[in-house]
């Protein structure tokens, strides 16, 4: 495949095909941080974590370092943790509560919400004359959404309502409890973080739909993690009834949910916490108030997915957020925040945090394999040998996907596919072509012709 | 073989005589059976009502120490089990199909600096310093360093462990995965 630093020639959805430089060229990279994460609308974190005024955490943006804050007034601000003077990270600490930072090196301070407040010698130095209002922290766009916290610094990037599209909505029901109430959710102290030798994007297009990597996690099927009493390590392997399994993605967006529709409407409970009968009981009250609340809706079971480019979730009932930070090609460090139903009983956080955390992360059964095969897939991708052979996103190929399908309330701008495809990885790679050159994706090109 | 009719005397008290002699026994028998993948023996050590336990690290200002561990029973943790999901992650290593584990990774276990808190006639504290060493694959290395406070439970000439708290020296973890016992 042709070679072109700027994005255009290495992706071809329409035959399947992808050049391995993507996930480790310098300057591929270089440009996604400008173009792709410079202009995305990222996570930064959760209001749980910032419950009172004054409280602060530091999180990433993706490379960017950020400060999150809540102000006197209870607002949020994420502020780049930059000293404006020489680059210092002005806040150093985890997270705790301050009505200001100053820089550990000359003394700027600043407030939490970014200006700056004091400078020292202020007058013998500099006169007097010093703008301060020229002066503070880089402040991000904002924006909050049932519970999460949202930052860009692109001034022209659209707003965080249209940047989602139609994802929005499964967004929306991600951060929902079990039993179907908005923003109900609240995050288990302490954040994840690890780093793994692999490019950023083999974990996001992992997420954004491969139903085909079933051989990574023999071993933990083998062994069982779920507390159903089966031997699997999903809880929704013990609800027997049928469904189709989807891969639906927001291509405007590139977007991207797995997802399982249900057959029948209305579907009963079936026992997927058999190993703990009051654990059980509180789902069981969860999943009739989840069908009430949500309507017809209910039937999809949303099982993780992506908001582009690197918001990683995984829904029913491994309720995490992954967010892929992209350190150099073949190195990304991984933040991972755990939740749990913050109304629930406090059996029902314990069993979930457990639960999750023998799930995620690099001591989880099941994430461990994940990120030794896309470590593996790293050594792939910097093989100069292998690069003659562009990468193969050929599975279930070709026309597959229909718009909006099979039921309208999916989303209009839902492009759908069923069963085991690589359907949602292509339209993630189409969205970063896009991105990337400027040029329009695949799928507008074909509603043009 | 169950852990409680399990004969965990390593030393004849000829040899190792003083209760520190043979607590440093005992903590050098167990990661020797972890080096040599005797994953079962290892087991067979464990109290069936252990808690292992190992909690992160944060950076916090220097008026919160307390806060730098995540608290036990609420916050994330790298490791929060008992003994039947140790035994789970035992399965998982043993069947081959672990990718993260296969081929299985070389290590060494190494504890020093051991000091007894405490002892009653049935239970020992006992705290110590690690080093372990993780070789695996062609180039992969990982080195954890950090503090140990254990439990012991008197058991017949010997000792079962009945609660581990590992304090590792890092944050980030720095590493991609944590496939390894401590
Ligand atoms: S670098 Fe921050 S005050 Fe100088
Ligand atoms: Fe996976």
């Amino acid at each position: 495949m042709g070679y072109d630093s700027a994005g255009g020639g290495l992706i071809d959805t329409r035959t399947g095909m992808i050049d391995r430089t993507i996930f480790s060229d310098q300057a591929i990279f270089d440009r996604e941080m400008d173009l792709v994460f410079g202009k995305s609308w990222l996570f930064v974190g959760h209001e749980s974590q910032i419950p009172n005024n004054g409280d602060y955490f530091l999180s990433q943006a993706g490379r960017e370092p950020v400060v999150v804050t809540r102000d006197a007034g209870g607002d949020v601000s994420v502020l780049l943790n930059i000293c404006t003077h020489r680059g210092m990270p002005v806040c150093r600490y985890d997270k705790g509560n301050a009505k200001r930072f100053t820089c550990p090196y000359h003394g700027w301070t600043f407030s939490n919400t970014g200006e700056l407040s004091g400078v020292p010698l202020n007058s013998e130095g500099y006169g007097g004359k010093l703008d301060r209002s020229k002066w503070g922290m880089i402040k991000a766009r904002v924006a909050r959404y049932y519970g999460s916290i949202w930052a860009t610094f692109d001034e022209a990037a659209p707003s965080f309502e249209d940047f989602l599209g139609d994802m929005a909505w499964w967004l929306r029901e991600f951060m929902m409890g079990p039993d179907g109430e908005d923003d109900g959710l609240e995050v288990i102290d302490g954040i994840l973080k690890n780093e793994i030798p692999s490019n950023w994007k083999f974990g996001a297009e992992n997420a954004a739909g491969d139903l085909y990597h079933d051989v990574s996690h023999k071993s933990v099927q083998r062994v069982g993690l779920a507390l159903t009493g089966l031997r699997t390590r999903h809880t929704w392997d013990a609800d027997k009834a049928k469904f189709r399994m989807l891969n639906i993605t927001f291509p405007a967006g590139g977007h991207a949910v797995r997802g399982n529709l249900y057959d029948v409407a209305g579907r009963d409970y079936q026992s997927q916490w058999g190993a703990n009968p009051e654990v059980d009981a509180y789902f069981r009250d969860a999943h009739f108030a989840r069908q009430k609340r949500i309507g017809e809706r209910e039937r999809l079971l949303n099982r993780g997915g992506v908001v582009f480019p690197n918001f990683i979730y995984n829904a029913a009932n491994r309720t995490s957020v992954t967010s892929y930070v992209p350190r150099a090609p073949g190195r990304t460090e991984i933040w991972k925040w755990i939740f749990v139903p913050k109304n629930a009983p406090q059996v029902v956080k314990d069993v979930m945090r457990h639960y999750l955390l023998r799930y995620t992360g690099p001591a989880g059964m099941v994430e461990q394999d994940d990120f030794e095969n896309w470590g593996s897939a790293q050594i792939g991708a910097e093989s100069h040998l292998a690069r003659r052979l562009p990468m193969n996103y050929q599975l279930r190929l070709g026309g597959h996907a229909q718009w909006a399908w099979p039921e309208p309330w999916i989303g209009a701008g839902a492009l759908v596919d069923e069963g085991v495809s690589e359907h949602a990885q292509r339209i993630f790679y189409d969205r970063w072509t896009e991105m990337m050159t400027g040029q329009p994706q695949a799928f507008r090109r074909e509603a043009a012709e | 073989m169950t852990a409680q009719g399990a004969p965990t005397v390593t030393t004849p008290t000829a040899i190792a005589s003083t209760l520190k002699e043979r607590v440093e026994d005992f903590l050098s028998y167990e990661a020797e059976l972890l080096d040599e993948r005797q994953f079962d023996r290892w087991l067979d050590l464990l109290d069936d009502d252990i808690h292992y336990w190992m909690p992160l690290v944060r950076n916090f200002e220097h008026s919160r120490p307390q806060d730098e561990y995540s608290r036990q029973d609420r916050d994330a943790a790298w490791f929060d089990e008992g003994k039947p999901t140790l035994t789970q992650r035992i399965k998982q290593i043993q069947g081959g199909d672990h990718w993260a584990e296969e081929p299985l990774s070389r290590t060494t276990h190494m504890t020093s600096n051991v000091r007894i808190v405490s002892a009653t006639e049935d239970e020992i504290a006992v705290k110590c310093r690690f080093l372990l060493y993780v070789n695996r694959r062609e180039d992969e290395v990982r080195l954890f360093i950090g503090k140990r406070a254990d439990v012991l439970r008197v058991h017949g000439d010997g000792f079962l462990l009945r609660k581990r708290s590992i304090f590792l020296d890092q944050s980030k973890m720095l590493f991609k995965n944590l496939t390894t016992f401590f």
